[in-house]
């Protein structure tokens, strides 16, 4: 057990993830993370419109484990968020299981986000706020260009163990040299 | 009237002829935030001939885009309508995610002012 404790504390720190929460998350528990993660965030060296697009981000990350985590308590999503530093930039991951049968759907809907300039990635976001909300969707059907659009780069990937489906997704802000 | 600033909704003015939004929006409920807020922009167009609107924010996440988008989407049938709406949207000069916000939200807008202005 305390092999664990220090290898965390080891983990952390080299990996420079400065936040890191991972449980039920509702909205509530995310107005407590948002005024750490805000505080944490002035304190870095970063300029506010970079680190603005970091809080975004995570926000964003955030609010995805909420509503659509497979695994949930009441009105929590169960899921893990972070983030890191480095001289580069920001990293800001998300890890949470998935709804059975939602793998497909959501890989369609980022890797077509994925190959899409900046152009495109504002189009459809425009596309989006017309249209309203797709089926399902709980708040605008926004979150995922908001973090295409926030980000430096993202990328994601889904792996099953003994059935259950993790969901990891990653955004980059990279800080101008 | 006026909604206070909450940790995650902005702070809201109504006067008359006026509105104003100011801080950041990423309410936890976003329905129970724009609620109260459209019915008391429609009340304060009704019969209006010339409505102003100040906007300053540093940040909203994507849910808090539609309301935004609806609330301007409102303000330009009103003004298609007759009434006079002037929008102000005031970002931090250095915030590019705000500004292009603002430049977005004006592109689709055929019968208002608006106008963009860079706080310093």
């Amino acid at each position: 057990m305390n092999n664990n404790t220090i290898q965390l504390h080891e983990l952390m720190l080299s990996r420079g993830t400065f936040f890191c929460y991972a449980g039920p998350l509702s909205e509530d528990v995310l107005t407590s993370l948002s005024g750490v993660v805000k505080e944490q965030l002035t304190e870095t060296d970063s300029t506010s419109p970079i680190t603005n697009k970091v809080f975004s981000i995570f926000v964003e990350q955030a609010q995805n484990i909420i509503r659509y985590s497979g695994d949930r308590m009441d009105k929590s999503g169960v899921g893990s968020v972070s983030i890191s530093a480095s001289d580069d930039g920001f990293l800001i991951e998300a890890v949470n299981e998935i709804k059975d049968g939602s793998q497909e759907r959501l890989e369609g809907i980022l890797t077509d986000l994925k190959n899409m300039d900046a152009a495109e990635l504002k189009a459809a976001y425009k596309q989006r706020l017309k249209s309203g909300p797709p089926e399902g969707s709980v708040g605008a059907g926004l979150g995922f260009i908001e973090v295409a659009r926030r980000s430096s780069r993202f990328d994601f990937c889904f792996e099953t163990h003994n059935n259950v489906t993790l969901f990891l997704y990653r955004g980059w802000v990279d800080t101008p040299r | 009237m006026k909604l206070p600033a909450t940790a995650r909704t902005p702070e809201v003015t109504f006067e008359d002829g006026s509105c104003s939004i100011k801080g950041e929006c990423y309410p936890e409920d976003i329905t129970e935030f724009s609620a109260p807020v459209m019915s008391s922009l429609e009340e304060g167009l009704t019969n209006a001939e010339h409505y102003k609107v100040e906007i300053e924010l540093y940040y909203f996440n994507s849910s808090s885009a539609k309301f935004f988008y609806d609330f301007f989407e409102f303000l330009d049938e009103q003004a298609a309508g007759g009434c006079k709406v002037d929008v102000v949207w005031r970002y931090r000069e250095d915030d590019d995610t705000m500004e292009e916000a603002g430049e977005e939200f004006e592109e689709d807008l055929e019968n208002i002012s608006f106008s963009l202005e860079s706080m310093g």
